[in-house]
């Protein structure tokens, strides 16, 4: 076990996991569209879930646009609410 | 006076004829209230992503206007009353004043990406690759 745990330590060390960052505050977008349904699509994976932060690495403020602005699309038929 | 975009779905039942009459008569709703129509989006016929009323595809519409509140309250009346319109939806748009303060904030997280760009630039390039 001790072992094992030591040489995952060093495979970080030397290959540590990609930094997230939010692509919305990288591009310095305000709002978000929701008729802009090929940005939207990226951020719901094929069930058709909203994807959480955790894995995107939005940051909260574009998370909540975010949100939102799929949650409008869905209700225009432009996005899913679920899909199988 | 108030930015207001109204998206609204037409069923595919309807031919083109029908379909300009129906257009002109809810533009001229917003002309009749004194309403400044600024836009009229129209995309062509479009598959939806599930299906509404039967219908697999329909026509968006989005009309851009300014003008007092009692012109998308009469609008919705009225997409209520039409049956080929399948959904609609109105959203207020507010034009906001960029002020100092938020600039600086900005700059600061540019800077701060700017210290990452190596990453991030390999980032997008393999976004790239996936599609």
């Amino acid at each position: 076990m001790a072992r094992e745990q030591r040489e995952r330590s060093s495979y970080r060390r030397y290959f540590p996991p990609k930094r997230k960052y939010c692509r919305f505050c990288e591009r310095n977008i305000k709002e978000i569209d929701y008729k802009n349904v090929d940005i939207l699509r990226r951020y719901v994976p094929e069930r058709g879930k909203i994807a959480p932060r955790r894995v995107t690495g939005t940051c909260s403020f574009h998370q909540r646009k975010l949100s939102t602005a799929i949650k409008r699309a869905r209700l225009l038929a432009l996005l899913p609410y679920v899909e199988d | 006076m108030r930015h207001y975009e109204t998206a609204f779905l037409i069923s595919p039942k309807l031919d083109e004829e029908e379909m300009e009459k129906l257009i002109k008569k809810m533009a001229d709703v917003v002309a009749k209230k004194k309403g400044k129509m600024i836009k009229i989006d129209k995309w062509a016929k479009k598959k939806l992503a599930y299906s509404v009323e039967k219908n697999n595809e329909a026509h968006y519409v989005f009309f851009h206007y300014e003008g007092e509140p009692d012109i998308p309250s009469e609008l919705e009346r009225r997409f209520r009353q039409t049956e080929p319109i399948l959904r609609y939806l109105t959203l207020r748009k507010e034009i906001q004043p960029v002020t100092k303060k938020k600039r600086k904030v900005k700059k600061k997280k540019v800077e701060e990406i700017g210290e990452e760009k190596d990453e991030a630039l390999s980032d997008s390039d393999e976004l790239v690759e996936e599609k």
